[in-house]
C-alpha cells in the first residue's frame, strides 16, 4: 500500500468513526433501519439525580447490637430488605450501597424520579409491616364493572344476527344445519344444537322457563330470542317424555355468545387483630415430625401470646392471614386453641419456601437500626429546567468556541471545529454506551459543567499546535512542514497540560462526593478523548487534505503567516 | 514586541494590592461556609403567587425551635432557607410548617448534611487540597528536572508556586468578599474549583517558563536574560491568551445560561483561570528576572 493510500484509508476510518459516534449520540432519530433504530433508542444517558429529580439519602447504621463478625452479613441483609421495599415502591433501578467512613457504617440509598419524598423515606425507614389478620369469608359483592363500548356494540351485533337466524328458521331453513353453521355453543354445535333429554333445573332459569313453562309444543321453535348469561338463544323443542317431576324435554338451540363483564372476584376481608411483627420473637423452618412436610414455626412475646390465644380460641376452623407489607404471605387455618404463643404456619411448602418464608418473617424488623444523617433531594421540574439550561449553555459554549477558532485560525480552525464536533459526539456516545455496563458513567449537572469546561480545553491542544505552526511558517517552512513541526513541537506542552488536569481530576474523584465526582469524571474522560480528537484526528484529516493546492493559500489555511508584531525581534527594548 | 518585563512594577503593584485586599478580607470577614462544611439544612422553596415575608417566616420557624434560620430570596420567586444543627425530624417539621403557612408553596430542593458527614467533608477537603499540592509540587519538580542557566531549575519551580499561591489567594479573597456582601457560600464545589485552578495555573506558568528555557539554550549569548524572558513571553502570549480564552468563553456560557446550582462553581473557575492566565504572563516570569538581578548584584 502506498503512503498516499494509507493516509486515505486512515481518513476514511476517521469519517466512519465519526459517523458511528454521531449515529449513537444523535438525540433525534436519524434515518436508519428499524432494528438499528430500536437498538439505539435503548441506549440512554444515565442521568444523575440532579438532572432528573430524586433523593439521595445517607443513613448511619447502628451496628452496636450485632456481633462484629456478623456485621457484613447483617449489612447484606439490610440492603436486601431495603431493596425489596424500594422495589415495591416502584422505583426503577434504585442505588443501594453501604460504605464506611471513619468508624461509621453507612447506607446510601438513591432513588431517581421519586415524587413523594417523605413517603419514600418512611417506606425505607419503617420496619416492614408484618400483620396477623382474621379472614372474613364473605365479601360484599363489588359493583359490576360496566361493559366497554366495544363489547356493547359486539353484543348488539350478536342480537341482530340472532334475530336474523330466527327469521331464517321461520322461513323454513333447516334448524340443525343453521346450528352447525352458526351456533357458538361448542358442546352442542356439532350435533346440530342437540341438547339431549334434560330434567327441569339443568339449565339456567331463562332457558328452563322456555322448555318447561312456556307451552311450547314439540317441533315448535320459540318465537322470540331468549337472552341468558351466555348470550342469545334460538330454541326448538323436539320432544318430551315423563310426567310431573320426571318430565324431561329434548331440545336443540343455536347460541350466539355475548361478551360479559369479568367475574367479580370474591375478595376476603382482613380484619385487624392487633398482632404484628413486633410481637414475633423468632421463626424457623421446621419439618412436621409426623408428615415430614415443611412448615414455619414461630414464637410470640407475652402480649402477642395473649392476643394469639384469644384469636385462636374464637376462630377455630377459620383462616388467619399473615401479611407482609399488605401482601398475603399465607393464610393457615386455625386447628386448635393455642395458648403458649408457639405455633406453626402450615402450607404446601418446599424446604426452600419454608426457609424463605421464615426469613421474610424474621425480617419483620430491619436487621440493624438506621438513622438519617444526610439528604439531598431535588424536585423533578427543577432538575429538568437545570438540565435544559445547562445543555443550552453547553451548545452556546461549543458554538462560540467554534466561531472563535474559525475566526482566528481560518481553515485549520475549521478542522479543529470539526474535531470539536467529533469530540462532542464521542463523549455523548461514550455516555450512552456506558449505561448498563459496570463502568456506567452517570451524567450530572456538574458533569455537564465538566464537559463544557473540557470543550474549552479540547481545543487547547489545537491552539498549541496551530500557534507553533504559525511560527514555523514565519520561519519560512512550507505549510506541510510547518504543520508537521507544529504537531511535533507542541506535543510536550499538550502532554504536560493534560497531565496536570489528570492529576487534579483523579484527586477530585477520590475526594468524591456526588457533585465533585461527576465533574472530575467527565473532565478526566474529556481530557483523554480530546487528546485523541484534537491530535490524532486533526492530524489524520490535515495529512489527507493538505496538498500542494494549499501551499499557495497559506493565509486562507491559517491566518497570520505575515510577520507578527509580537515577534519581529528587531525592536530594541530597555529592561 | 510588548515590553512586559519593563513594565513589571505596575503588575507587581496591581497584584500586591489584590493580595493585600484578599488577606484583609479573609482576616476580617473570613469565608462563609456552606452546609457541606458546617452541617445543617438548605432548602429551596418556591411559590407561584405566595409572597413570603422573611421576618414572618423566621418567626414561625422560631415557634418550632429553629432560631438560626437564614432566609434569602433566590431567582424566579423561590427562596432559600438555611439553618444549622438540623436533623430529619426538624426538616419534617419545617416542611409541615411551610405547608401550613403557605399551602401553595413547593419544596424544590432539600439538602441536609448531618454533623458526621460535614466533618468528613471538611477532613476530605483538607486532604484533597493537601494531596493536590503535593501532586502539583511533584509535577513541578518533574517539569523542572533539567539543569538550566543562568537561573537554576528549582527557582522556576518556586516561581510557579508563588504564581499559584497568588491565583488561589486572590480567588479565595474575592469569595470572602462575595460571601460578606452577597452571601455567596463556600462548599465542596468551591474546593473542586480550587483544585481545577491549581492544575490550570501551574500548567500555564510552566509553558511560559519552558519557552524561556528553550530560548536560553538556543539564543545568542549577547541577549540579556531579561530580554530572552520578554521575547519568550511575547512568543507564548497568543497561546496563553487563546487557550484561556476558549475556556473562559465556555465558562461564561455556563455562568450566564447554565443552571443555578453551578453558578458559584463556574464563577470560582472564571476568577481563578483569569488570574491564572494573568499571573503566568505578567507576574511569574517577572519574578525570575528580579531573582536573577538580585543574585547578580549580590555577587
Amino acid at each position: 500500500m502506498s503512503i498516499r493510500r494509507k493516509i486515505w484509508v486512515k481518513f476514511f476510518l476517521v469519517v466512519l468513526l465519526f459517523a458511528l459516534a454521531a449515529l449513537i449520540a444523535s438525540p433525534k432519530p436519524l434515518p436508519r433501519p428499524a432494528w438499528l433504530g430500536n437498538f439505539l433508542a435503548k441506549m440512554k444517558i444515565n442521568l444523575g439525580l440532579d438532572l432528573q429529580g430524586g433523593i439521595h439519602l445517607i443513613y448511619k447504621v447502628d451496628t452496636g447490637a450485632v456481633e462484629s463478625g456478623k456485621v457484613a452479613d447483617a449489612l447484606t441483609g439490610l440492603q436486601d430488605v431495603i431493596e425489596r421495599r424500594v422495589n415495591a415502591f416502584g422505583v426503577a433501578e434504585p442505588l443501594i450501597e453501604t460504605s464506611k467512613s471513619g468508624g461509621e457504617q453507612r447506607l446510601i440509598v438513591e432513588l431517581a424520579g421519586v415524587k413523594d419524598i417523605e413517603k419514600a423515606k418512611e417506606m425505607i425507614k419503617e420496619t416492614p409491616f408484618l400483620e396477623f389478620k382474621k379472614v372474613e369469608e364473605q365479601a360484599p359483592p363489588a359493583e359490576i364493572p360496566p361493559l366497554s363500548e366495544e363489547d356493547q356494540r359486539y353484543n348488539g351485533e350478536q342480537k341482530k344476527k340472532a334475530e336474523d337466524l330466527l327469521a331464517q328458521t321461520k322461513g323454513g331453513a333447516d334448524f340443525s344445519e343453521l346450528a352447525k353453521q352458526n351456533s357458538e355453543d361448542p358442546g352442542s354445535k356439532e350435533q346440530g344444537g342437540d341438547l339431549g333429554f334434560v330434567k327441569k333445573g339443568t339449565f339456567v332459569p331463562e332457558f328452563d322457563k322456555v322448555l318447561f313453562d312456556s307451552n311450547l309444543q314439540p317441533g315448535q321453535i320459540y318465537p322470540q330470542i331468549v337472552e341468558t348469561q351466555f348470550g342469545y338463544h334460538i330454541i326448538k323443542l323436539l320432544e318430551t317424555r315423563g310426567e310431573g317431576d320426571n318430565l324431561e324435554t329434548h331440545a336443540q338451540h343455536i347460541l350466539l355468545a355475548i361478551k360479559v363483564p369479568p367475574p367479580v372476584q370474591q375478595q376476603p376481608i382482613f380484619i385487624d387483630t392487633g398482632l404484628t411483627g413486633k410481637n414475633l420473637k423468632n421463626t424457623a423452618p421446621v419439618p412436621d415430625p409426623q408428615t415430614g412436610k415443611w412448615q414455619v414455626s414461630f414464637e410470640l412475646d407475652s402480649e402477642g401470646t395473649k392476643i394469639f390465644s384469644d384469636l385462636t380460641k374464637e376462630n377455630i376452623g377459620k383462616n388467619i392471614a399473615i401479611l407482609l407489607d399488605g401482601r398475603v404471605l399465607s393464610a393457615p387455618t386455625v386447628q386448635s386453641h393455642i395458648a403458649d404463643g408457639k405455633a406453626v404456619i402450615t402450607g404446601d411448602f418446599t424446604p426452600q419456601e419454608a426457609k424463605d418464608l421464615s426469613r421474610r418473617i424474621n425480617e419483620g424488623a430491619l436487621p440493624m437500626p438506621i438513622s438519617l444523617i444526610g439528604q439531598e433531594s431535588i424536585g423533578a421540574p427543577f432538575a429538568h429546567s437545570e438540565l435544559v439550561r445547562s445543555l443550552k449553555a453547553g451548545a452556546i459554549g461549543i458554538v462560540l468556541v467554534m466561531i472563535f477558532m474559525i475566526f482566528y485560525y481560518r481553515f485549520l480552525g475549521l478542522v479543529a471545529s470539526m474535531a470539536l464536533l467529533m469530540y462532542t459526539s464521542f463523549m455523548v456516545a461514550l455516555f450512552k454506551m456506558s449505561a448498563g455496563t459496570p463502568w456506567s458513567v452517570t451524567l450530572t449537572l456538574a458533569g455537564i459543567a465538566g464537559f463544557i469546561l473540557s470543550v474549552g480545553m479540547a481545543v487547547d491542544a489545537n491552539i498549541l499546535i496551530f500557534e507553533r505552526t504559525k511560527e514555523e511558517i514565519r520561519k519560512g517552512r512550507s505549510l506541510k512542514g510547518a504543520i508537521d513541526e507544529g504537531f511535533h513541537r507542541a506535543w510536550p506542552s499538550i502532554r504536560d497540560s493534560n497531565i496536570s488536569t489528570m492529576i487534579t481530576s483523579l484527586i477530585l474523584i477520590w475526594f468524591g462526593t456526588g457533585f465533585v465526582k461527576g465533574f472530575a469524571v467527565t473532565l478526566l474522560l474529556g481530557v483523554l478523548v480530546s487528546m485523541f480528537t484534537a491530535i490524532i484526528l486533526v492530524r489524520t484529516i490535515l495529512t489527507a487534505i493538505i496538498g500542494d493546492w494549499a501551499e499557495e493559500r497559506k493565509n486562507f489555511i491559517i491566518a497570520g503567516n505575515k510577520r507578527n508584531n509580537f515577534n519581529n525581534g528587531e525592536d530594541k527594548i530597555d529592561i | 514586541m510588548y515590553n512586559i518585563i519593563g513594565q513589571r512594577k505596575y503588575f507587581y503593584i496591581f497584584s500586591g494590592i489584590l493580595i493585600i485586599l484578599s488577606v484583609i478580607s479573609l482576616s476580617t470577614w473570613g469565608l462563609k461556609y456552606g452546609i457541606d462544611f458546617t452541617g445543617g439544612t438548605l432548602m429551596e422553596v418556591k411559590g407561584e403567587k405566595t409572597k413570603v415575608e422573611s421576618g414572618e417566616l423566621k418567626n414561625s420557624l422560631k415557634e418550632i425551635g429553629i432560631e438560626d434560620a437564614v432566609i434569602t430570596p433566590a431567582q424566579n420567586g423561590s427562596f432559600l432557607i438555611r439553618y444549622g444543627n438540623s436533623d430529619d425530624e426538624k426538616n419534617k417539621a419545617v416542611l409541615e410548617k411551610l405547608k401550613e403557612k403557605y399551602p401553595e408553596i413547593k419544596n424544590t430542593r432539600l439538602d441536609y448534611i448531618g454533623p458526621s458527614i460535614s466533618s468528613e467533608l471538611k477532613r476530605k477537603a483538607v486532604w484533597a487540597l493537601g494531596i493536590a499540592i503535593v501532586g502539583i509540587a511533584l509535577y513541578i519538580a518533574y517539569a523542572f528536572r533539567k539543569v538550566s542557566r543562568p537561573v537554576e531549575s528549582w527557582k522556576y519551580g518556586v516561581g510557579a508556586v508563588v504564581a499559584l499561591v497568588h491565583d488561589i489567594l486572590i480567588t479565595v479573597g474575592i469569595f470572602s468578599a462575595l460571601g460578606h456582601f452577597l452571601n455567596v457560600e463556600v462548599d465542596t464545589t468551591f474546593i473542586a474549583a480550587l483544585l481545577t485552578i491549581l492544575g490550570f495555573s501551574v500548567h500555564d506558568t510552566i509553558v511560559v517558563y519552558d519557552r524561556t528555557r528553550e530560548n536560553l539554550l538556543r539564543g545568542s549569548s549577547k541577549e540579556e536574560f531579561s530580554e530572552t524572558v520578554n521575547r519568550s513571553l511575547n512568543e507564548t502570549m497568543a497561546r496563553s491568551i487563546n487557550t484561556s480564552l476558549t475556556v473562559i468563553i465556555t465558562l461564561l456560557a455556563v455562568f450566564i445560561f447554565g443552571g443555578e446550582t453551578i453558578k458559584n462553581f463556574t464563577l470560582a473557575l472564571l476568577i481563578g483561570i483569569t488570574f491564572g492566565t494573568y499571573s503566568s504572563i505578567f507576574v511569574a516570569s517577572a519574578l525570575m528576572v528580579d531573582w536573577w538581578k538580585w543574585e547578580k548584584t549580590k555577587n
